[in-house]
């Protein structure tokens, strides 16, 4: 046979093979398929609280409570609940629900459930529940919880992530197994496929308890690193939704047609953390000197392109008893350069550490220049998350830009994390501590009266706004954009999808 | 020597490689900065937490003793497991492989005969119009940057024209050809250049070789010589560096996998190295190793077949 032949052949074929492929169109897709760079990485919502899996427990498992599409809290698992005069006792009635596997879900479990977040050696995030003095099954339909003293955010933290039910018999039967591949599940939906590193694929839980829901055949949780895949994804009809598209994208996307970008609330900050334990932003000056040295409306326009809101407080926005009134740090360079000569700053390099996240070299990059305007040098060191995480904890980086979030709306685990020396994670690793701040953050959490809760976390965000525990710089909305496909699909500000409210139109 | 013992004394050759290699990437992995449980548990954890996971999956042990445990493991057949999704890693690679073998092979499908029947075409007119035509092509072609190549198709030919998906692998045969063809196409557009110029230039030495002139002092046809005499012996060196291309896409399909959001042993090792995922890289650069010398031993074994005078 002729080689010029075969090759002709070769290729003839190839080019007739693919011809009938170039059609456009896809088969009736019945699942809702929505784009996230975070990754599922455990289907057991005790023993992580990395965001991609927050966005997966709250689909597949139900808490005692749940919140409305306006944030207000609601029966969930509980129908209702009764908390004491005094406010250390709350009995919850749970309604009559079941596990997937249409198993009852009983008092017994919900115990469970609680005390392994709170008590398990390996629980990622038992600080919600650390309140909790004990748990008992009154009956197989009540619960009643305990709590060390009276804590106003006790509800609202009931229906964090991982205080979703899980089922007692089944995990004591089969152990971290009955996590890795089929879970019963008590939320909206069940596991139909789990691939690791690529998907998850949602099913329809038959059991769930609010009937009629959810309103959709399914979903498939599709894990996209890189950005602008996932807009083509979203350009190309080949996701329903999809986290995180890039602001510089963000006007274009809300001009095409058939793709929405709402900008929804979100309890993200972006902020500079800054190493109170080492030279020179141990001195309080020095990071006021660091703070009115930033134009922050301007960072927030560059970054955002206007979507972001200049942030005026050390807590995220969307949270409750956000201060809005509080003016914030001023930009003030003639004031900064002052504080930094009574400081007796030496003009000494600081290392920035910034992760490998698309927006934080441009963040970095901005203040750099700011900070160099009114004299602190500065050097930008860019390592991976994994390495970020390691040295931010040991104290060896001077300022780090990054962001964070809280799992709900209370701002007391956001204190906690974020403004509190003594809560356990030494004010985001910045090693501010303020005895009157941490004695704040447990006088504000015993409130029980809105109206004086207000108040004290005012102070709160008063004190460490100009103390400068961190520098705040912007609130953003969340960029998810979505298909004109699928309705009532949208992101609460703590990461939760409305999944199961979403409906295909045909 | 016969070739199964030829093949024997490969497969024995493997074994030290194999053993350096799984030394190199445990040191590599495990000395690197970073932890994975800490990326695991999520920014909040607790410190308690993270230490309980690390000394549960025997992360905290001397490094000897991890290295030891990791190979008693490894000659039992056993890659260990992935540390984010405490699954096997040998499931967790087996899942991956397929799409990365499609691809490939796709990309070979359509990269070979496209690369012979240039490669053929501009010899034969050595110097002329469609030779110049064809090398213009080669040097655009080798200049463009896959990623960006990548993300261009993506956006015309499945955003604009939607004439195929820009991501995933899909159900089914047919719907894998769809899927992974602007990935192949795009990998075929760097590939297609490097074997054209090679057996282009083979081609052109090879139909100066006194036993071509030879042939034609005998009169024979210019055809018949060429695809009788020429082609043979010039297409040994480009089969050579396609088994190299085919080795390093392995590894380096990582690109279009990302891009195109293809389910692959790139998408995995991307995920696990920035998981700090040890057991899943270690299993991986192994599976590369494995493969390279696979298709290595095909390449030679090929060789034998097309000319006798090479030995194994």
């Amino acid at each position: 046979m002729n080689w010029h032949r075969i090759a002709a052949v070769g290729l003839a074929t190839a080019l007739a093979l693919s011809a009938p492929w170039i059609v456009p169109g896809a088969a009736a897709q019945e699942s809702i398929r929505i784009g996230s760079p975070y990754r599922t990485t455990t289907l057991d919502p005790m023993r992580s609280a990395a965001a991609g899996n927050i966005e997966t427990f709250g689909q597949l498992y139900s808490r005692l409570l749940r919140r409305n599409a306006q944030g207000e809290l609601e029966p969930g698992l509980a129908e209702s609940w009764e908390v004491s005069p005094d406010g250390t006792t709350v009995t919850l009635k749970l309604r009559d629900a079941k596990f997937s596997d249409g198993s009852p879900i009983t008092a017994d479990d919900v115990v469970f459930s609680l005390l392994r977040v709170r008590d398990d050696k390996e629980s990622a995030y038992p600080a919600p529940l650390q309140q909790l003095k004990d748990a008992k099954a009154q009956d197989p339909k009540t619960v009643v919880l305990t709590l060390e003293h009276p804590f106003a955010p006790f509800l609202g933290n009931l229906e964090v992530f991982n205080a979703g039910i899980v089922s007692k018999a089944d995990v004591e039967k089969r152990g971290a197994d009955a996590f890795t591949k089929d879970p019963l599940t008590s939320g909206p939906y069940a596991v139909s496929e789990w691939r690791p590193n690529d998907r998850l694929v949602l099913k329809p839980n038959p059991n769930y308890w609010r009937e009629g829901y959810p309103k959709n055949a399914g979903a498939e949780l599709i894990e996209v690193p890189d950005q602008n895949t996932r807009v083509s994804m979203m350009l190309s009809g080949e996701l329903d939704a999809a986290r995180e598209m890039p602001w510089s994208q963000v006007a274009e996307l809300q001009g095409r047609e058939g793709l929405s970008l709402p900008l929804e609330p979100s309890t993200v900050i972006y902020m500079t953390l800054l190493n109170g334990k080492k030279p020179p932003f141990d001195n309080v000056k020095v990071r006021q000197a660091a703070a009115h040295a930033l134009d922050v409306a301007a960072i927030t326009q560059a970054m955002s392109f206007g979507n972001a809101k200049p942030a005026n407080t050390t807590i995220p926005g969307a949270l409750e008893f956000h201060a809005a009134d509080l003016p914030g740090v001023a930009y003030d360079p003639e004031k900064a350069k002052a504080l930094l000569a009574e400081a007796g700053y030496n003009g000494e390099e600081v290392t920035m550490l910034i992760s490998d996240i698309a927006d934080l070299d441009k963040l970095a990059a901005l203040i750099q220049a700011q900070w160099q305007a009114v004299g602190i040098p500065s050097k930008i060191e860019k390592v991976d998350r994994g390495v970020w995480w390691e040295r931010v904890p040991g104290a060896d980086y001077h300022a780090a830009p990054s962001w964070w979030y809280n799992e709900t709306l209370d701002p007391d685990l956001a204190v906690r994390w974020a403004l509190c020396g003594t809560c356990g994670t030494e004010s985001f690793y910045t090693f501010y501590s303020n005895p009157k701040v941490n004695e704040l953050t447990e006088a504000a959490a015993a409130e029980l009266d809105p109206a004086k809760r207000r108040e004290l976390y005012r102070q709160i965000q008063e004190i460490t706004t100009n103390e400068v525990a961190q520098i705040p710089l912007y609130y953003p909305p969340f960029t998810n954009a979505y298909g004109a496909r699928v309705e009532g699909l949208s992101m609460s500000p703590a990461l939760q999808w409305s999944l199961e409210d979403a409906s295909v139109k045909n | 020597m016969s070739l199964f013992s030829a093949l024997g004394q490969r497969l024995l050759q493997l074994i030290p490689v194999l053993i350096g290699i799984s030394v190199v990437s445990f040191l590599l992995v495990q000395l690197s900065p970073g932890d994975p449980v800490r990326l695991l548990l999520g920014d909040r954890a607790t410190a308690e937490a993270v230490a309980q996971v690390r000394e549960r999956y025997g992360l905290d042990e001397p490094l000897l003793q991890q290295y030891f445990t990791y190979v008693g493991n490894l000659i039992q057949g056993d890659l260990g497991r992935s540390i984010r999704f405490q699954l096997p890693v040998g499931d967790l690679i087996l899942d991956f492989l397929p799409a990365t073998l499609f691809l490939i092979a796709y990309v070979v499908v359509i990269s070979v005969p496209a690369a012979v029947l240039l490669a053929v075409a501009a010899a034969r007119s050595q110097g002329g119009l469609v030779d110049q035509a064809i090398r213009l092509f080669a040097v655009v072609g080798m200049t463009f940057p896959v990623f960006w190549l990548a993300l261009m198709m993506s956006r015309f030919f499945g955003v604009e024209l939607g004439w195929f998906p820009v991501s995933g692998y899909g159900e089914g045969f047919v719907d894998h050809l769809h899927h992974l063809f602007l990935p192949a196409v795009s990998t075929s557009a760097w590939l297609i250049p490097l074997l054209l110029r090679n057996l282009r230039a083979a081609l052109i030495e090879e139909m100066q070789a006194d036993h071509v002139t030879a042939s034609r002092s005998k009169g024979l046809g210019e055809t018949y010589i060429f695809r009788r005499h020429v082609l043979p012996n010039s297409v040994l060196p480009t089969l050579n560096l396609l088994g190299l291309m085919i080795s390093f896409l392995i590894g380096g399909s990582v690109v279009v996998e990302i891009v195109y959001a293809v389910p692959g042993l790139g998408s995995l090792m991307v995920g696990s190295v920035v998981g700090r995922d040890y057991y899943v890289i270690q299993g991986l650069t192994l599976v590369y190793a494995l493969a390279t010398v696979v298709v290595t031993l095909t390449v030679d074994i090929l060789s034998t077949l097309i000319d006798p005078r090479v030995k194994l």
